[in-house]
């Protein structure tokens, strides 16, 4: 009880005076603020870009690709891709044909509008019970593709950001016109998607094999059953996986480039401000000795100095992160960012503020240590007598 | 000169404190330059890339359309073209489906590499020419999955043969390196004239053409030029040098400007702060020092100097660290651009910022410096 009282009589004392040494304090703060706004805007761009695709994630859809293989090496030969459609397990409409889609990646290009400049992304084939598998998908105006034509339809973030894509607009691929005959959208995504009829596409560009057949099983609980029979069958090879698991790969490595970059500069932030809260505690302590002499020689422990250094080490670490957190919310929530052709909003979320207080209570403590422990060494005598 | 011990010892008095401040601006400056180096780094790259060489593709796409192969002689005859060399492309793996490489194919007409970035050893041009199935592989693919000259490589492709079968095999008979910074890391190259004949699909019919051009300073005017011949025709072209596809490249990548400009921003203003504070503390630690000075003879504006040169001095000193730190990291940071190297200016305008960080946080101290009634300093201790 003793060392709690005393824990709190010379935090008591420590705080009272903070006023007067507002500089050292608000140096503290200003670089914890800047060290946690910068780690937690950078790591709300892996956030933003997991939660735009996870998003339309539904756990009773699969998604099927050649063993080993993703995306667009993944190659599904006809024959296997209508067999995977007896499976058990998997939802049939109303007129009982099985839900079932099979995928065809192409990567076609487009001009920014702002820009002009060239990027590309992936036109997916599809079949046409499209809508469906992906009943999230609402059409805004026009209307679907129809199977053995040259049409396209095109999510609306492809309109704002590239030329070329109003409704009756023809694009050549292939020396060939394909008109957008409509618009869609797809959740709150900022990519742009652009669907077609598969056949189409893959007659082409010469392909006979999909990329990916997508199944929507008659429930998520039906995903084992789903499972054992497909590796039960010797005649596909095929790999499933959740839709979740399928999405979350294909980000991963952009995911692990964003995060460790967020990492990296947020660690040399970190750093910085350490630094700079060491200097300050030390100046504050140095302020300090005569005051802090009395108290030892009135009878406080070393342990009660140096918990309450810390302690206010802490406490002026607190408001930094939260303002750091809250400027990063002011400042990049919702910005729309699009490094390496990928479109999404940064997002800032609570998770990412209990990040950023881990954070600034890790430099507060690193910070804190040594002129805590300096606090505590001061010889009563020398202090007191100390100018 | 006899200021120097004078400040010398006015830095050291709190070496504690002094290597604080150091190493806070270091770092600093460290995040500076590995952020700006790599955004300038990268600029710089693209703007170095050759403006000399053209590639002709179809207007239609960069990727998914071909050209007839009897194009080149077109291209040719217009004027300032030196050499035209046809190419196609096809994607394979090697082993697993994961393991993607680039297949280039390289019509080898006379002098094909001066239409290229590439560079090898002349014995190993000589039998690149030689072999039909030869291969060149990019000296990184080499190390990557261990192979040696000798090697015979079997690659999986979409891309079929006369027999139907869509595996290939090369021999590798050497390495090269590509000082272009937008090509592909795991490229091969192979002889077009191959390809050509055991292909079953697409004969004829190249990805693009590289054109090596006489005059840089005519890329754009013999690009369009060449799209000028091709326009209403079945197979009309887009004519772009190195140099705009790279720029092209940058911008994509370099998208990240403005958070670059935020976090070097917040960098700065927390060390400013910081610097502040710090030297406003110490100008009132050192009153009493300060008005000994003043009061031997010292004017106040040799006192007001003295503070700011010792605020330069740890501030450039550690901005120099801070930036030399981060020419040497910046190679490993920008792993994924080839030959990135951290630009002069990058330098210049951090230590300009080191210099622009001392001063204003010396400012307010120096001049209460340089004000001191000695006096009244002196009384109250």
């Amino acid at each position: 009880m003793n060392f709690v009282r005393q824990f709190f009589g010379v935090l008591q004392v420590d705080l009272s005076g903070a006023a007067q040494r507002m500089g050292s304090v608000l140096t503290i703060i200003i670089g914890v603020t800047c060290a946690v706004g910068v780690l937690v805007s950078m790591l709300a761009m892996g956030i933003g870009m997991q939660r735009q695709a996870t998003e339309n994630v539904r756990s009773d859809r699969v998604i099927l690709s050649s063993t080993g293989a993703r995306d667009i090496q993944s190659s599904i030969p006809r024959d296997e891709a209508v067999s995977a459609r007896d499976l058990p397990g998997i939802k049939k409409d109303v007129k009982g044909a099985p839900i079932v889609i099979f995928t065809s990646l192409i990567p076609i290009e487009a001009h920014r509008r702002l820009t002009g400049t060239r990027t590309f992304f992936p036109l997916m084939g599809t079949t046409a019970n499209l809508i469906q598998y992906r009943p999230e998908i609402r059409l805004t105006g026009g209307r679907l593709f129809q199977p053995g034509l040259h049409e396209l339809i095109a999510s609306n973030p492809c309109r704002r950001q590239f030329t070329g894509f109003e409704i009756g607009d023809r694009r050549s691929i292939r020396g060939i016109d394909w008109s957008i005959v409509g618009h869609f959208d797809e959740g709150h995504t900022l990519q742009c998607v652009v669907y077609t009829d598969v056949d189409v596409l893959m007659s082409t560009f010469n392909r006979n094999t999909y990329n990916q057949v997508s199944v929507m099983l008659q429930s998520a609980a039906d995903f084992d059953t789903f499972r054992d029979a497909l590796q039960a069958n010797p005649a596909l090879h095929l790999e499933v996986q959740h839709e979740r698991e399928a999405v979350l790969e294909d980000f991963k490595q952009l995911k692990g480039i964003l995060d460790f970059a967020s990492y990296f500069v947020g660690t040399i932030m970190a750093i910085g401000a350490t630094l700079g809260a060491v200097n300050s505690l030390y100046a504050i302590v140095d302020a300090r000795r005569r005051e802090l002499g009395t108290l030892r020689a009135i009878g406080f422990g070393s342990a009660a100095v140096v918990a309450s250094i810390l302690c206010e080490s802490l406490l002026f670490s607190l408001p930094g992160a939260l303002l750091g957190g809250a400027l990063a919310w002011v400042f990049f929530n919702g910005l729309s960012a699009s490094p390496f052709g990928y479109n999404f909003q940064l997002a800032v979320t609570p998770s990412l503020a209990l990040i950023g207080i881990a954070w600034s209570l890790g430099m507060g403590l690193a910070g804190g240590l040594l002129p805590a422990l300096r606090a505590a060494r001061v010889p009563v005598a020398t202090a007191l007598r100390a100018a | 000169m006899k200021f120097l011990p004078l400040f010398w010892s006015g830095i050291w008095r709190k070496p504690g404190r002094t290597a604080l401040i150091f190493f806070q601006v270091s770092v600093a400056f460290a995040l500076f330059g590995m952020l700006q180096g790599m955004k300038t780094g990268v600029d710089h790259a693209a703007a170095a890339a050759r403006a000399d060489l053209l590639i002709v593709h179809s207007r239609l796409s960069f990727l998914a359309a071909s050209l007839p192969a009897g194009a080149l002689d077109q291209i040719k005859s217009v004027p300032g073209v030196e050499l035209v060399v046809p190419v196609d492309i096809f994607g394979a793996t090697y082993q697993k489906p994961t393991q993607g490489l680039g297949v280039v194919a390289i019509s080898l007409v006379k002098d094909w590499p001066s239409a290229f970035t590439f560079s090898m050893a002349p014995e190993h041009l000589a039998a690149f020419q030689k072999l039909r199935t030869a291969a060149l592989v990019r000296y990184e693919l080499a190390e990557k999955y261990g192979w040696k000259i000798g090697d015979r490589i079997p690659l999986m492709s979409h891309t079929a043969q006369m027999d139907g079968s869509t595996d290939w095999a090369f021999d590798i008979v050497g390495t090269f390196s590509d000082s272009d910074v937008g090509s592909g890391r795991d490229n091969i190259l192979i002889n077009l004239a191959y390809l050509e004949e055991a292909r079953f699909l697409g004969k004829g019919t190249v990805q693009h053409f590289n054109v090596a051009i006489s005059d840089p300073k005519q890329a754009a005017a013999v690009s369009d030029e060449i799209d000028r011949r091709f326009a209403n025709s079945p197979q009309e072209t887009k004519t772009e040098s190195l140099l705009e596809l790279a720029q092209q490249q940058a911008q994509e990548i370099g998208d990240m400007n403005f958070l670059i400009r935020a976090i070097v921003g917040a960098a700065l203003a927390a060390l400013l702060f910081a610097t502040a504070s710090m030297m406003m503390q110490s100008i009132r630690e050192r009153r009493v020092e300060l008005a000994v000075l003043k009061a031997v003879g010292f004017t106040d504006r040799s006192v007001f100097l003295l503070i700011l040169a010792e605020a330069l001095l740890v501030c450039v000193a550690a901005g120099a660290f801070g930036l030399t730190l981060a020419t040497v990291l910046l190679p490993i940071a920008g792993v994924f651009v080839v030959g990135l190297s951290m630009p002069k200016i990058v330098i210049a305008i951090g230590l300009g910022l080191a210099i622009v960080v001392a001063l204003i946080s010396a400012a307010v101290p120096a001049v209460q410096a340089g004000r001191l009634k000695v006096a009244i300093a002196l009384a109250n201790g």
